[in-house]
């Protein structure tokens, strides 16, 4: 008699005995895969209703970007209108002032100073929504990350 | 006991594998129902929309960051004839607030075309009445009953930005304007329409919001930044609207032009148009080359032509400034016999004095001497008959009757010489004489400093058309004309300033004649002349206070000059000087 054909016989004599034990087991192993799958939806469920929170906000974003955008030129067209050259000789004539003349002009030295150049006048560059400024592991799907880890194990790389 | 237990486990087990099982099955029938089916596809409709960018079209600026043209917002208001309620209601708000016929928008909104879901009723209206319209929809939805709809329900309002124009009429001859189709017209708005527009994106946007990121991006219109000054602009503008009603004259330019690189600094002509009402261009121009004459309206200019024959005389070899001839009052060319301007032999003359008293018989004498070969060839290097390249739309590019062509006769190489029998624009005057301003290089006139685009600003580098007389030349002439402006205490002398420049009498041709009591009075000038900052063209069409561009002409030269001083920051030339020796 060998070692394998004792622990069958014991096995068997056990389940004779008490059956209810390997039922216990077998339940306790399902209900274990049961909780694991549980635990695995909802994880996915979270990041994704996360990620779909995450895109209606770059929608509203972008919406709400471009309304700032036509608010911010209604803003600057209206400045410029206050601003005209017109509207400034009127005001400034109003509170006294008038042209001056060659004749009156005094020059002055000023060491150091440089005349100002026309710089910049846009404002800052307008961010970039493209996919290529998103990292990949926020768009790609937990299989397509397997998928590039076994391909990138396949060619080597770390 | 516990073979009990185990049956009932054993049930129990069976009960919920059936039940799992029935739910696996019950949602692979329903994935794989006709029903599904629809749902998929009415799902996958709404996953993307169709939808078309359009770029906010560029600003302009000028050199100064004052904003030219710019976007404010409009709206559309219609109609969504699926949710109307009271289109009684909306027809008398519509027709209060925005002035339309109750009949119109009531037919509008009951007899749409066929088809049609949505009807406009008026495009491009102003942010006050649509904003009233909008506050009295919200008012009337609070006011109806609870679950009911307001009587405006179904109105709709689509904001979109239309082209302003904050200084309205000012430099509109430059600017050009913009149709409610988007088109620019005219000036830099024509010139550098697709610049400016940008480009619209037409795309299908994914609604998940897990395809947020694919939303396009797109790039406003290119902004542009002019070399105008506006304030320069504004002075141009304000002292030709003074010189034509002091002079009696029909029209004007005042062109201002850094002659070292070609920015184009004012150019004020006259009529203009406020851009914002772009509708009245037909009222206010006859014809498209009066939208801005400086580039687009050639004309006979007269003696300030003389400084380029000269210019040519003396770079050939020809002549020297102290060659001297005898001034006989009448010379024969071609057959016909060509007399000075006031019809009287002028003696012994030197180059400057031909400059200074503005001799034809003087210039006559130079173009026959140097023969139509070399004559021509100067005014063809000096850029006449040619197009300058200017940044604008719509130039002209005169004419220049050369040897061979079948309107030419021997006679236009005499009065050629002194500006009559060619036509040419202001612009191409200015360029031609920048070589003598810039010793001896011509520089191409434009209006663009600089383009901004995606955060970034490129700037426009001047550019050079040649060089069609030598730096010696260029100073030598540029010496002989201030002398011939101070010898004959010229109206267009500016005090502490040496100004070099020439002014310009010619006749109009009426009927195929020079009628003498009609005139395009010119001036052409520059300074300070040991370092030019500053070139001006004046042109006075038909002035009536006096035909002569030295009575007209030159007196609004030295204002504009004085201006120009003032608002460009340039020294006396003493003080300069000075500095400079420091």
């Amino acid at each position: 008699m060998n070692i394998q054909n004792v622990n069958v016989n014991h096995l068997v004599h056990a389940y004779k005995v008490a059956p209810w034990r390997v039922q216990r087991q077998w339940i306790g192993s399902a209900l274990l895969a049961v909780v694991v799958l549980a635990m695995i939806a909802t994880l996915y469920l979270d990041v994704t209703s996360h990620a779909a929170i995450a895109g209606r906000e770059i929608q509203d974003l972008t919406a709400s970007i471009s309304a700032n955008q036509q608010v911010s030129a209604d803003l600057q067209t209206q400045l410029a209108s206050l601003t005209s050259a017109r509207v400034m000789e009127e005001r400034a004539r109003k509170i006294g002032f008038r042209p001056m003349t060659s004749a009156e002009a005094e020059y002055l030295v000023v060491p150091g100073y440089m005349a100002l150049e026309p710089d910049i006048l846009s404002s800052a560059p307008v961010p970039q929504l493209s996919a290529l400024t998103i990292p990949p592991e926020y768009t790609e799907s937990l299989l397509d990350w397997a998928d590039k880890q076994i391909a990138n194990s396949a060619r080597g790389a770390p | 006991m516990r073979q009990q237990y185990a049956n009932r486990v054993q049930v129990l087990s069976a009960a919920m594998g059936l039940i799992v099982l029935a739910i696996i099955v019950q949602m692979t029938r329903i994935q794989n129902s006709p029903e599904a089916a629809v749902f998929r596809q009415q799902a996958s409709n709404y996953a993307y929309e169709l939808r078309t960018f359009y770029p906010d079209r560029g600003e302009i600026y000028d050199r100064n960051g004052h904003l030219l043209a710019g976007n404010q917002s409009v709206y559309e208001i219609g109609v969504d004839l699926t949710t109307v309620k009271d289109p009684h209601a909306i027809a008398s708000a519509v027709g209060v607030e925005l002035g339309r016929d109750y009949a119109q928008v009531i037919a509008a909104i009951q007899s749409p075309p066929e088809g049609a879901s949505y009807v406009v009723l008026q495009d491009f209206v102003d942010v006050e009445p649509a904003t009233r319209l909008q506050e009295l929809k919200e008012i009337l939805q609070k006011n109806a009953e609870e679950g009911a709809l307001g009587s405006l329900t179904g109105l709709e309002f689509k904001s979109h930005p239309q082209r302003s124009y904050p200084e309205d009429s000012l430099a509109s001859n430059i600017i050009g304007f913009v149709s409610r189709e988007g088109r620019g017209y005219f000036g830099v708005e024509e010139k550098y329409d697709t610049l400016l527009a940008g480009s619209p994106v037409q795309t299908f946007v994914p609604t998940d919001p897990n395809k947020a990121f694919e939303i396009p991006r797109v790039l406003n219109g290119t902004t542009l930044v002019l070399t105008i000054n506006r304030d320069l602009q504004a002075a141009a503008e304000q002292i030709l609207d003074e010189s034509l009603e002091t002079y009696g004259a029909d029209n004007g330019v005042i062109a201002v032009m850094d002659p070292s690189n070609g920015e184009m600094l004012a150019m004020a002509v006259t009529p203009r148009m406020d851009l914002n009402q772009f509708w009245n261009y037909a009222s206010i121009y006859n014809k498209a080359s009066d939208f801005n004459p400086v580039i687009s309206k050639p004309y006979e200019p007269g003696s300030v032509l003389k400084i380029l024959t000269m210019a040519a005389a003396l770079d050939s070899g020809t002549v020297t400034p102290g060659t001297t001839y005898l001034d006989t009052g009448a010379i024969l060319v071609g057959g016909a016999t060509i007399q000075n301007w006031n019809q009287e032999p002028w003696g012994v003359q030197d180059m400057t004095g031909c400059l200074q008293h503005s001799l034809n018989v003087c210039m006559a004498t130079l173009s026959t001497q140097m023969g139509a070969g070399t004559f021509y060839g100067y005014m063809d290097s000096f850029g006449f008959g040619h197009l300058t390249g200017v940044d604008m739309a719509g130039e002209a590019a005169g004419r220049l009757k050369l040897p061979g062509d079948a309107d030419w006769y021997p006679v236009d190489l005499g009065t050629n010489s002194f500006g009559q029998g060619v036509s040419v624009t202001p612009i191409q005057i200015m360029m031609a004489a920048s070589s003598i301003a810039n010793g001896g290089q011509t520089v191409t006139p434009h209006t663009l400093y600089a383009m901004v685009r995606d955060g970034r600003q490129y700037n426009v580098p001047a550019q050079f058309a040649g060089s069609p007389i030598s730096e010696q030349t260029a100073d030598t002439l540029s010496g002989m004309l201030a002398v011939s402006l101070e010898s004959e205490g010229s109206l267009a002398l500016l005090p502490g300033y040496r100004v070099a420049g020439k002014t310009g009498t010619a006749q109009i041709p009426v009927d195929g004649f020079y009628d003498s009591t009609q005139t395009n009075a010119s001036f052409i000038g520059w300074g300070p002349v040991d370092d030019p900052q500053f070139m001006i063209y004046i042109w006075l069409e038909r002035p009536s206070a006096s035909i002569w561009g030295s009575e007209t002409a030159a007196p609004v030269f030295a204002e504009m000059a004085e201006k120009t001083v003032v608002l460009l920051d340039i020294p006396p030339d003493a003080i300069r000087q000075g500095l400079a020796a420091k």
